[in-house]
């Protein structure tokens, strides 16, 4: 591969050939002002903000399109280009109306961004500013025409990466504005809900999440969408401990810069109440009394010591990590010999992104299948994530995660000892001997292996209730009291503690999964085929 | 001879036959001595006529001024892989301009001579020509000739029976002066919005279909069977040296004699006004004078005494352009030909570049508020400041061509605007 | 200009035979008499790109791409290398016959061309020339652009205006004229340009307007249709 070097404002650049100026400049930690240049799109050198001066040219060129040549010296700073920016940001300006008091976008805005850093203070233009008006673009989308900047990124999306070619540029000069097929809308394209992420400004919005919270009182986690087994990294974004947003964040190797509609939209049960906040132990008369964990934790051991070895009924989670399911398997496992299963929901087809093949909202409707059988799990239940229940009577039961909401009232009070890891309420639950409080997937610190095999990191973006453990931590605990492995200290060491569950898990830290992800060996591959 | 006034001085090569209604026909055109070109261009074989037409130095007449031998050399020298085209811009919408439309509807034979002969120089297969919707006269003249030229194996699978092929296609526009900017009207043949496109890539390595494309105004090619039967050094010998050749000049505005006049490159344009076109009608004086079409800067009253070729009107501060004169008298409100110019370039821009789609109206605006006396003293600064950021800034000039009116007039006419600001109450300004 | 004008109400034909040519008729400059009547069809070989014709019969709901103009657009078809280059010519078509484009019929050139309708649409409202809305069955656009600016443009706007006691962009009620403003026409020789339909009208003054208007009613008496 030749590279060729540049000098980007006195640092020198060694670059593939081919490269451009603007990404040239990204190597090089300088970053080039622009709103319709997109790493994932075409760029049409439209916007003009990205204008440089490049030595012996005698006009600024744009940098999203300009290939670096050998030698080139530019500027992004001298006075020429900064004048060049200032009167573009200006030329916005003079239509684009002051809507930030009202804006959803006031605050992640690259309009306010750059006039921030750069515009000139005042505006000149007295003028009365064209009025293009608002529009429904059906789905979840908003577009305010007057708010639009005529960066094209939603057409080219849809033109180039969902493929639906809904969205069009209609008319021409300051009447230009995006628009569908008439009353077409963006119904129908299952990846729509990207144009609102990428448009710079507060043109396209999401209803859903209109007027609900300036971006400001936002804390945003990196995690990984639970509601299939793509793995789409994401960021959720939190108030007041309650999810509000879903956003795709880059992984190249997963989902690009993208993410389903459906997986976007479905957050609302990361929110849900009725947690189990508190330890409980059924006493002899039936009532399941609030008790703290110690004795809690030591009465369950008592318990397990004093009994034989017994045969388990694992229902595990494929909506919880792998440290979680893989220690409670490993308990499961010491206390004796059984069956370790869990349900999802599946949908009848997958729906590929055309434009980025690799991204697809999966069958499987959970984000962690493919982690729960590489660790030995195997799927039972039908289509919609119910039935399949195994009989429990004279086995160990040992929930982790799941309400079954559909079983029995009575399931598992045949059981010889039902322990339950849970993080919401159910009246099945109520059968249990034993009710650990766990954290849910949002609250969670763990790892979940995608469809593919990769195995991604999740952070915790909401706080659980107070009382509330991880379940591998719990797990650990039990295991260390029952002399059957060490309790890991973190969850780091919980990781690398899969691998004496199985050892696809060897190998791998959380060093290399980084904040990325990487693949399980796989020759180590175990569980019933590639069920997605 | 020009349309509608003759006048002896003319060198008559383009024009020789406006104003003849028997020249259309391939008939007609053959006994005036048409298509004899095209035979000799088949004789000499692509690389002889490029250097036949780089040597007679012909600049191409859309007011660019790009030599166009040297256009001609920068495609491909096979076409065993690709198909290559030749498009013809005849889509003449530069205010002040009306040659082409001219050429297309008297001798559209000419036309279609040199773009055979322009089609085998550049090994195309396929000339497709870009009239503009609005022409629907010159338009079916042109399709009655093409299916005269198919009919007599002029054009067609056998090109006077040399067993090359050329195909000729006639394309309307839809109403777009920015479809005559040469890679807006490959997008808008094509089948897509008329946006003009970045260069690199340039249109020889891909242009119409994605494939290498030549694109050449009307005029330019009316002269190629001209410089092909007689020879460079006799097109060389007309002009100057680096503006060879014969023009076709658009006069209009306030003369007596307004039309198409054919001179030698460098003809003096005071003498154009006044001697060949009568001068100001109505006994009025002059007053300004666009001398390429609205893209170009003003000319004051004192300034046309200068020679009409490409380099003299750079020197004096303008540009030749199109060669179309927009003559202006004392009578005139230079505000409001000015914002009008600058409302025409609002109207017409794609919309794509910021600067353009934001400062055309903002400056029609402006201009439209001095105009009716409710202009502010800095509104003169602010219009020089944003014509300034939108020159150079662009896709494409249309944006510099808004600019250029604004500017020239500020920088010679700044009273006028001036008197305006001063007014209390609301006026509209007379013509 | 009064020696170059010819006399009010004498030959309103404006056609620009003027200066020196004044003895050329109509039909030499127009060169109607050379291309005579063009076959609906669409001529041969490079010249069956859809001319603009204004239809004096314009049906609103007619099928589109039927009959002759199914030939046409096969025609139109051959001449381009790829399926989205005919899509001006082709929404030309569609126009002739139904006098503007709707939606629908943007639809059916998408449905005909296999094209996006997002797109078509896009394409469509770029140019002036495609009808979004109904316009009179005369629609009469004044150059006021600078070479015309000069010389009356401004003048001739209003007086058609005025005679025909439009609104710009409205249907006269009599529904035969709507008047508009147009940037340059590309006959800046012979101010004030006017295109109406598919003729050019040129050296026109607002005196000439009331007769210009007369010649046209007259038109659309004799060759019946409707209007609109």
């Amino acid at each position: 591969m030749e590279t060729l070097t540049c000098t980007i404002n006195g640092t020198r650049v060694e670059v593939p050939k081919g490269t451009r100026i603007i990404e040239a400049a990204e190597q090089a930690g300088i970053g080039i002002a622009h709103y319709c240049y997109h790493p994932a799109l075409s760029a049409p050198a439209m916007c003009r903000m990205c204008l440089v001066q490049v030595e012996g040219a005698p006009k600024l060129v744009p940098a999203c399109v300009t290939q670096v040549a050998e030698g080139q010296v530019i500027l992004t700073e001298s006075e020429p280009a900064r004048e060049a920016r200032r009167g573009t940001l200006e030329f916005y300006l003079a239509n684009h109306p002051l809507d930030c008091p009202v804006c959803d976008k006031s605050g992640e805005c690259k309009l306010q961004d750059f006039v921030h850093a750069e515009g000139r203070r005042h505006g000149r233009s007295i003028e009365p500013k064209r009025v293009l008006g608002q529009d429904d673009f059906g789905g979840d989308i908003l577009y305010d025409g007057d708010r639009c900047i005529m960066c094209t990124r939603c057409v080219r999306f849809t033109r180039e990466i969902s493929q639906s070619d809904r969205l069009g540029v209609v008319q021409r000069g300051n009447g230009s504005v995006i628009d569908t097929f008439f009353d077409h809308g963006v119904e129908g394209d299952p990846f729509a809900g990207n144009i609102v992420d990428i448009c710079p400004v507060g043109a396209l919005l999401s209803k859903d999440f209109l007027h609900k919270a300036r971006v400001w009182d936002l804390d945003n986690t990196p995690s990984v969408c639970p509601n299939c087994s793509q793995g789409c990294n994401v960021r959720l974004d939190t108030r007041d401990n309650t999810v509000v947003r879903l956003r795709p964040r880059l992984n190249p190797d997963v989902n690009s810069y993208w993410m389903c509609d459906y997986g976007r939209h479905t957050y609302e049960w990361l929110n849900a109440t009725e947690r189990t906040d508190a330890p409980r132990v059924r006493e002899a008369d039936g009532e399941s009394v609030v008790t703290g964990w110690q004795p809690a934790v030591v009465r369950l051991v008592e318990r397990l010591r004093a009994s034989a070895p017994a045969s388990f009924i694992l229902i595990g989670s494929p909506m919880l990590s792998n440290e979680d399911n893989g220690f409670v398997l490993r308990l499961a496992k010491a206390i004796g010999a059984g069956e370790a299963v869990y349900r999802s929901a599946r949908a009848g087809a997958e729906v590929v992104c055309p434009g980025f093949p690799g991204l697809a909202r999966r069958r499987d409707l959970a984000a962690n299948g493919r982690g729960l059988q590489a660790l030995g799990f195997h799927r039972t239940g039908n289509d919609e994530g119910a039935g399949g229940l195994p009989e429990t009577a004279g086995h160990v039961l040992i929930v982790l995660g799941e309400t079954l909401a559909d079983a029995e009232p009575d399931f598992g009070s045949d059981a010889a000892l039902f322990i339950a890891f849970a993080h919401q309420n159910s009246s099945v639950l109520r059968n249990a001997d034993y009710v650990f409080p766990v954290p849910s997937f949002a609250a969670s610190e763990g790892t979940v292996t995608n469809h593919e095999g990769r195995v991604q990191r999740i952070w915790p973006a909401l706080r659980p209730p107070a009382q509330a453990r991880p379940a591998w931590q719990v797990a650990g605990t039990l295991l260390a009291g029952l002399n059957a492995g060490t309790a890991p200290v973190d969850v780091a060491r919980a990781f690398l503690g899969l691998a004496d569950v199985s050892e696809v898990f060897a190998g791998l830290s959380y060093e290399m999964l980084g904040s990325r992800g990487a693949l399980l060996r796989e020759h180590a591959m175990v569980g019933s085929g590639r069920n997605r | 001879m020009a349309y509608p006034f003759r006048d002896e001085r003319e060198t008559r090569i383009l024009s020789a036959h406006f104003g003849d209604p028997q020249a259309r026909t391939l008939d007609g055109w053959q006994k005036r001595g048409g298509y004899g070109a095209l035979r000799k261009a088949l004789e000499m074989g692509p690389a002889r006529v490029v250097d036949e037409v780089k040597n007679s130095s012909l600049r191409g007449r859309g007011g660019a001024g790009f030599p166009t031998g040297l256009k001609w050399t920068f495609m491909p020298k096979d076409d065993s892989r690709q198909p290559h085209y030749l498009l013809i811009n005849a889509d003449e919408s530069e205010p002040g301009a009306f040659k082409d439309r001219e050429l297309c509807r008297w001798t559209p034979h000419q036309l279609i001579e040199g773009a055979l002969i322009g089609a085998l120089a550049i090994r195309a297969q396929h000339v497709y020509i870009y009239v503009r919707g609005e022409f629907f006269e010159p338009a079916q003249i042109i399709g009655k000739a093409i299916e005269e030229a198919y009919a007599a194996g002029i054009a067609g699978p056998d090109v006077m029976g040399s067993g090359i092929g050329i195909d000729v296609t006639l394309h309307l526009g839809a109403g777009a002066y920015i479809c005559g900017e040469e890679t807006a009207l490959m997008n808008s043949l094509e089948g897509r919005r008329g946006q003009p496109r970045i260069k690199p890539p340039f249109p020889a390595a891909v242009g119409a279909f994605g494939q290498p494309t030549t694109i050449n105004n009307v005029e330019t090619l009316c002269a190629v069977p001209h410089i092909i039967e007689r020879g460079a050094d006799w097109y060389r010998s007309m002009g100057t040296e680096k503006s060879a050749g014969t023009k076709l000049f658009n006069m209009s505005g306030h003369l007596i004699r307004r039309g198409n006049y054919e001179f030698p490159l460098g003809f003096n344009l005071k003498e154009l006004i006044y001697d060949v076109c009568g001068g100001i009608r109505d006994g009025r004086r002059l007053k300004a004078v666009i001398p390429g079409g609205s893209s170009v800067p003003i000319l004051s009253a004192g300034e046309i005494d200068i020679a009409l070729d490409y380099e003299s009107v750079a020197r004096a501060g303008s540009m030749l352009g199109t060669a179309s004169v927009i003559v202006m008298d004392d009578a005139t409100s230079m505000v409001k030909q000015v914002r009008r110019i600058v409302e025409f370039y609002a109207h017409e821009s794609c919309g794509q570049c910021t600067p353009c789609r934001e400062g055309t109206t903002w400056m029609a605006k402006i201009l439209r508020r001095i105009e009716a006396g409710d202009g502010r003293p800095e509104d003169l600064e602010t219009l020089v400041d944003l014509s300034r950021n939108m020159t150079g800034t662009t896709i494409c000039v249309l944006s510099d061509s808004a600019a250029a009116p604004v500017l020239s007039s500020l920088r010679k006419f700044r009273g006028e605007y001036e008197a305006l600001l001063q007014r209390d109450e609301p006026v509209l300004a007379t013509a | 200009m009064a020696d170059e004008r010819t006399p009010l109400g004498a030959n309103p034909g404006h056609a620009g035979e003027t200066g020196e040519f004044a003895h050329l008729s109509e039909a030499d400059v127009r060169g109607s008499a050379y291309v005579g009547r063009r076959p609906l069809e669409g001529g041969d070989h490079g010249g069956v790109c859809s001319y603009p014709y204004q239809l004096p019969n314009r049906q609103p709901d007619a099928p589109l791409f039927e009959g002759p103009y199914a030939k046409r657009l096969e025609r139109i078809r051959s001449r381009y290398p790829d399926r989205r280059g005919p899509l001006l010519p082709v929404l030309n078509l569609a126009q002739e016959v139904r006098g503007q484009l709707t939606p629908d019929a943007l639809t059916r050139v998408a449905e005909v061309l296999d094209l996006a309708p997002a797109v078509v649409r896009g394409v469509a409202s770029f140019y002036t020339m495609y009808n979004t809305r109904p316009v009179g069955r005369f629609l009469i656009q004044v150059c006021t652009n600078v070479s015309c600016n000069l010389c009356g443009g401004d003048e001739v706007a209003a007086a058609f205006l005025g005679h025909t006691d439009t609104e710009p962009g409205e249907i006269s009620a009599d529904g035969l004229f709507t008047v508009i403003e147009a940037e340059c026409l590309g006959a800046c020789g012979f101010p004030v340009a006017v295109q109406i339909n598919d003729r050019y009208f040129e050296n026109v003054t607002p005196a000439d307007v009331p007769g210009i208007l007369e010649r046209l009613s007259a038109e659309a008496r004799a060759t019946g249709g409707d209007t609109g």
